[in-house]
């Protein structure tokens, strides 16, 4: 872990439009290279809506962020060029087929000739599309779709990825592919920023992870540092019940 | 560039893809142009065909006689006569000199025919306005008796007998029209504002219009001059269902939102879509033109005449479709749902023609309708045509409306930045 960190989250508040709470409160963060951090919480925590600040697609309402030492606000242009986003709703061309997709998006990232075609092999073949990949994307079933989103946002190998709930609605056979290989991009690299519901995955995948509910950080820490920190508690969900449930009663 | 090269192969492959799209775009404007024109065909083919030998007798000496000897003299659509073998013709002599040929198309307008009209217009109008008491019954219609040779060719009776109806009903409501204001001049004193003139006025436009050619007499307005570039441009127009749907797609299926994380800028994306649908809107011309070149008159309808000026033409048919690539891009810029982009993009487009004379020409809509007509990109574009099919005009006629086109895309892409911009703003 290097000393600067990547990212570097201070006081973020973002209340929508209309909005009578913020859906993300005073959050402060500090991610290192090479990390993969979870943004862990129930529905409606903010957890998306402190990705997508990050990722340039919200301005905040308060607050500062910097990622790769630059501030958010007027470095969009080369924040845009180091990341990668696994948005949580499947974000593709339903009459287009996965290799086209990728063909576009890989595009849309600079990627192009021999390099992107590449890419996308590899990555078809890495996540079980290859027979699948010239038909339309309207016909694949959820998990598929869920990994050619997943294929698009790496595809260009980002500095940082943000990975919003990348596996929910996947069997357990794909689930396990999946974060093998993020494992592995992490490994050769790659800070990964990630969110999710399911705990055992969470405790499993991450070096790191913020339990977030109410647009607040409740705890923050390695997922060994919560379980033995928390009396009773024999698992990472157990911390998350264990904490949300306590939020809720507040 | 490579970028741009994806954002166009993408666009190009969703099209493709969208088969009820490709209908709309290629289909429904070719088999618009073919109903539309063999439906208005007859009607205006009598200013069309010329020199059919016809004989003509008027027992009534008044408007409707004299107008008919008129119009069929100036018109040139035929070789009037109302002599036979050095002698005034009759009503008895007529039926013989059309069975021997000497004539193919006989007419003979009876006596007290126009009176027989004002009368009948006269009660109408009366029990309309409620002046009179509606007890009186119009009396029975006036018949003017056409004779035709049997062995005319059957497009060259149609035609006579199309164009002489039409050129009587035509007589009957400007007497109708005439009495009308008459009787409303009756109730109204002050003469200066009857309709009278107003009405007038916009027939004898209609026909100068149609006629003014630069080169005189050799390009007449037929069904086939007017509907093929009036439906190529409702066609062009007509993308705004293929391209808005796609557009708000994209923002629903999330597309939309992954592009902004990506470091290439919204315009580059934008300018892959309006590429491809320019080219849409030209592909579409030029099958529309070679409709009216080749498969027209194979139905036996006249053949598209397109002028001379193929920079001309060019120049106005990259700006309509800028203008109509444009349009399209508002649209689905604005639109929130895909249902709301298609009904508010194709009433619009509906409403827009039919304003802008696509429907049916301006030079026959009320002096008002005329008016309104030119806030109409589609009119814009259709006076274009008009100037170079009709008048035979070149590049320098079309540049106007060129550039009303052009300005038109680039108000259509500065609202769309400014709804685009005031939108993602979150
Ligand atoms: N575009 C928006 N406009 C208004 N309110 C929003 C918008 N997006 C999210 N919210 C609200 O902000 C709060 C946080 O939502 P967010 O999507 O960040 O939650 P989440 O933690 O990602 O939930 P989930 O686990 O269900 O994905 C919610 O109360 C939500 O209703
Ligand atoms: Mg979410």
């Amino acid at each position: 872990m290097s000393d600067k960190p990547i990212i570097q989250v201070e006081s973020l508040t973002k209340t929508f439009e209309g909005a009578d709470k913020p859906a993300v409160d005073g959050v402060t963060l500090s991610i290192h290279k090479n990390e993969i951090f979870g943004l862990l919480g129930p529905n409606g925590a903010g957890k998306t809506t402190t990705i997508s600040i990050l990722c340039g697609l919200y301005s905040a309402s308060n607050g500062k962020v910097e990622i790769d030492g630059k501030n958010s606000k007027n470095n969009i242009d080369h924040i845009k060029q180091i990341i990668g986003v696994v948005p949580q709703d499947i974000a593709l061309y339903q009459t287009l087929s996965a290799r086209e997709n990728l063909n576009f998006y890989g595009a849309m990232y600079g990627l192009q000739g021999k390099d992107l075609k590449n890419k996308i092999e590899l990555w078809l073949n890495n996540f079980g599309l290859i027979e699948s990949a010239d038909k339309r994307l309207s016909t694949y079933s959820g998990g598929m779709k869920r990994r050619v989103n997943l294929i698009a946002g790496i595809l260009h190998n980002p500095k940082i990825l943000f990975l919003d709930e990348p596996t929910v609605g996947v069997d357990v056979q794909s689930r396990n592919v999946i974060i093998e290989h993020l494992k592995e991009l992490n490994k050769s690299g790659m800070t990964i920023i990630y969110t999710s519901h399911h705990m055992e995955e969470a405790e499993h995948f991450c070096s790191r992870v913020a339990i977030i509910d109410y647009g607040k950080i409740i705890v923050e820490g390695s997922p060994k540092e919560l379980i033995s920190g928390n009396a009773g508690c024999r698992n990472l969900e157990d911390v998350f019940l264990h904490l949300t449930k306590r939020a809720l009663r507040d | 560039m490579i970028k741009l090269l994806a954002a166009i192969k993408k666009e190009a492959l969703i099209l493709l893809r969208d088969r009820v799209g490709l209908a709309v775009l290629f289909l429904m404007p070719m088999i618009l142009i073919f109903v539309m024109t063999l439906i208005q065909d007859s009607a205006f083919k009598s200013l069309n065909e010329r020199g059919i030998p016809i004989i003509f007798v008027d027992n009534d000496k008044d408007s409707l006689g004299i107008s008919i000897e008129l119009g069929l003299r100036n018109s040139g659509m035929c070789t009037f006569n109302n002599m036979i073998d050095g002698k005034p013709a009759t009503a008895e002599m007529i039926e013989k000199a059309v069975s021997d040929g000497k004539f193919l198309v006989g007419i003979v307008v009876p006596k007290g025919a126009t009176e027989a009209i004002r009368s009948n217009v006269k009660v109408l109008v009366q029990q309309t306005l409620g002046v009179s008491d509606s007890l009186q019954k119009p009396t029975d219609s006036v018949e003017i008796a056409i004779y035709i040779d049997p062995i005319t060719k059957k497009s060259f009776l149609t035609s006579v007998t199309s164009s002489l109806r039409e050129f009587i009903s035509e007589i009957k409501t400007k007497i109708m029209f005439q009495t009308f204001s008459e009787q409303i001049s009756e109730l109204i004193p002050d003469k200066n504002n009857a309709p009278e003139n107003a009405f007038s006025q916009s027939q004898i436009i209609k026909y100068k219009e149609v006629y003014a050619s630069k080169q005189i007499g050799e390009i007449v307005p037929n069904a086939v001059q007017h509907n093929v570039p009036a439906w190529a441009i409702f066609a062009m127009f007509f993308i705004v269902l293929p391209l808005a749907g796609s557009m708000v797609k994209e923002k629903s299926e999330g597309s939309v939102l992954r592009l902004q994380t990506v470091p290439t800028s919204y315009l580059v994306f934008l300018n892959g879509k309006i590429i491809v649908y320019i080219a849409v809107c030209l592909i579409q011309l030029a099958l529309m033109l070679s409709v009216g070149k080749i498969f027209l008159p194979m139905l036996g309808l006249p053949t598209l005449v397109i002028g001379n000026s193929i920079l001309g033409i060019i120049l106005l048919s990259v700006s309509t479709a800028f203008a109509a690539t444009g349009y399209g891009v508002m649209m689905g810029t604005i639109a929130k749902t895909e249902q709301q982009g298609a009904i508010m993009g194709s009433l619009s487009v509906l409403l827009l023609s039919a304003i802008g004379g696509v429907w049916v020409p301006t030079y026959v809509m009320p002096e008002l309708m005329r008016d309104i007509s030119i806030v109409s990109p589609l009119n814009w574009a259709l006076n274009g045509f008009y100037e170079l099919f009709l008048r035979g005009g070149g590049i320098v006629d079309v540049v106007g409306d060129s550039l009303k086109l052009i300005c038109f895309f680039i108000f259509t892409m500065v609202v769309s930045l400014i709804v685009n911009r005031y939108k993602r703003k979150v």
